[in-house]
């Protein structure tokens, strides 16, 4: 019997076990499989097949029915409707719009965060982390209910503080005008996205080597020159995958819309999944619902993908 | 010395500006859980309870809402759906970081892929499917899912961790003559331990806060609300209190908050190897 502190390499300097290594090869990748087998199924089932099935209701009239096979075919028409509707053309306006000023947003807040965990006097810098933490923790339907009841027009904390500051006479009405309600969404959606985005941004700033600051510090680089010459070009990376996560995340934002507005005042903070939604389970219209899903897939896979082949060169040097 | 003190100085001022923006909307909840009902609308805001009140609590423990149950199918169907998902998501993250196989980056790219579907997508087949297993109204129905929509994440950020681990040990029992399946029980899984649990709080988190899901399947059944589904029906409630909301709204966090603050560092660091890898 080999002696088991035998390593990898010297095993293979053997001619007789590296038979056996060949053997061993076809073995590992049928046990490769066979490990893979069950999540593969499992996603197949919940994630892969609904798409599928979706594409395929999107081409019936299903109307209060799923019951494709004696349905109506259709054909494009659902796509052709959605794509001839104002409502889409305004979701999608609103969920693109909502997506630039949230991503932007979050990503500086939750770069100020992640810099101050680093910045304070090492004493407080598990508290710190730890309120950081905190928002992210929360559901987004529940921070739903929270901000509505901040927002509240007569008695919410943020209105009585303006009006306290002084900055108006009486509450603003935050969730019954189009613009204050759109602000509210994306203040409520920063609030929690700059929490994942500060934890995703400290794991980028720890692999900053430190000897690197310490070289501009004695060369005279003040602290926000040094941010910007070394800790900004080498988070890069992390950045990018960071920037990549959270946008596709805001893209498909449903439950703080459909706990805080409900698409409203009207219709002009719906969303693509909250509109999509309706379709489905409010109008059951099952067929022009997929259709509007699947062009809400089409647009986030198109964003990640021109965003990825966008950034692919950068991401290279890490391999 | 001087300088050492200003630093002292601005770091309790900046993070006392951190907490204020973190923990504002929870302090208010707060506040609000303890007014006695119906004072909450009273003017000028009160920022501190003048009458301090415990009967939002009694009420959403009471028969009208039942908060304690929500918290109890949450637990039940994230930790189902946790364990489901460590289970095939630690099989995968294993073949696809230490087992040699052809076609090894394409398995990966589609189980990735897969955590990218936003639900819209999936959400009306699901539907279907699940009234097909006659599980809908049921916590199952909710559970089955949720496992499936983890998987992504675990086998990443398990992956991750079994590649940082050392071969010698692996080859070593492989030299010895152990099963692959025995060098992942014996071996790799209780090494791949801190790894597991970090992965592990994540995906529990994920179906604890998932909303759409639990909401369709549930058909707005009391007796299967999760806790997302359940602060929801209380802030549409007929006659609303908003105490009553904040009152069930800091119990059903409390769960949440905790463990995310015990377990902290690991989730963080979680996380993190999930952005940075």
């Amino acid at each position: 019997m080999t002696p088991v502190t035998v390593s990898g390499r010297q095993i293979r300097a053997s001619g007789q076990i590296q038979t056996d290594m060949k053997v061993n090869l076809r073995h590992e990748s049928t046990v490769a499989i066979a490990l893979l087998v069950p999540a593969a199924v499992a996603l197949l089932i919940f994630n892969y097949y609904p798409i599928f099935q979706t594409f395929i209701f999107s081409l019936f009239e299903l109307d209060h029915t799923t019951d494709w096979l004696n349905a109506p075919f259709v054909g494009l028409q659902n796509y052709l409707a959605v794509i001839g509707s104002e409502q889409f053309w305004q979701s999608t306006r609103f969920t693109l719009g909502f997506t630039a000023v949230s991503v932007f947003l979050e990503f500086w807040v939750g770069m100020g965060l992640a810099v101050a965990t680093f910045w304070v006097t090492p004493a407080l810098r598990g508290l710190l982390r730890a309120i950081i933490i905190i928002p992210w923790a929360i559901p987004q339907i529940i921070q739903a209910s929270m901000w509505k009841w901040m927002f509240n027009s007569d008695v919410g904390l943020i209105g009585d503080m303006l009006v306290r500051l002084g900055l108006v006479d009486s509450p603003p009405l935050f969730l019954v005008e189009p613009l204050l309600a759109m602000g509210s969404i994306v203040l409520a959606y920063v609030w929690k996205g700059s929490a994942i985005t500060a934890i995703f941004l400290m794991g980028g700033l720890a692999l900053v080597p430190q000897d690197l600051h310490e070289a501009a510090t004695i060369d005279g680089a003040g602290a926000w020159r040094r941010f910007w010459a070394i800790t900004f070009p080498l988070m890069t990376p992390t950045m990018l995958v960071t920037l990549l996560f959270r946008t596709m995340d805001a893209l498909r934002v449903f439950d703080l819309v459909y706990g805080l507005t409900g698409g409203g005042p009207g219709t002009t903070t719906e969303t693509l999944s909250s509109f999509a939604y309706k379709f489905y389970f409010r109008f059951v219209q099952f067929g022009q619902g997929s259709a509007y899903a699947l062009v809400t897939f089409g647009l986030v896979v198109s964003i990640s993908i021109y965003y990825v082949s966008r950034v692919q060169g950068k991401l290279r040097f890490r391999q | 010395m001087k300088k050492r003190r200003v630093h002292l100085i601005l770091s309790l001022l900046l993070a006392a500006g951190i907490a204020v923006f973190s923990l504002t909307p929870l302090y208010w909840m707060l506040i609000t859980s303890f007014k006695r009902p119906g004072t909450e609308f009273r003017l000028p805001v009160e920022y501190w309870p003048s009458n301090f009140s415990l009967e939002s609590y009694r009420v959403v423990l009471g028969s009208d809402f039942l908060v304690q149950r929500a918290i109890l199918n949450s637990l039940i169907v994230s930790s189902t759906a946790m364990i489901g998902t460590l289970l095939l998501g630690a099989l995968a993250a294993y073949a696809i970081a230490r087992l040699k196989f052809r076609y090894k980056i394409q398995s990966l790219i589609a189980i990735q892929i897969a955590g990218m579907i936003p639900p819209i997508v999936v959400i009306a087949p699901t539907f279907v499917l699940i009234r097909t297993l006659g599980l809908l109204g049921t916590l199952a129905g909710m559970a089955l899912p949720n496992m499936a929509y983890g998987i992504p994440l675990t086998t990443w950020l398990v992956a991750s961790y079994f590649a940082g681990l050392p071969f010698e040990l692996e080859d070593a029992a492989r030299v010895d003559g152990a099963a692959p399946l025995t060098i992942f029980w014996k071996i790799m899984l209780p090494l791949a331990a801190p790894g597991l649990f970090s992965a592990g709080v994540i995906a529990f988190l994920g179906s604890w806060g998932e909303f759409m899901l639990a909401f369709t399947v549930g058909l707005g059944l009391p007796r299967v609300q999760t806790v997302p589904v359940a602060v929801l029906s209380y802030s549409q409630a007929f006659q609303l209190q908003w105490t009553w909301v904040s009152a069930g709204t800091v119990l059903s966090l409390l769960p949440v908050v905790i463990l995310v603050l015990i377990f902290q560092k690991r989730v963080i660091r979680g996380l993190v190897a999930g952005a940075v890898q």
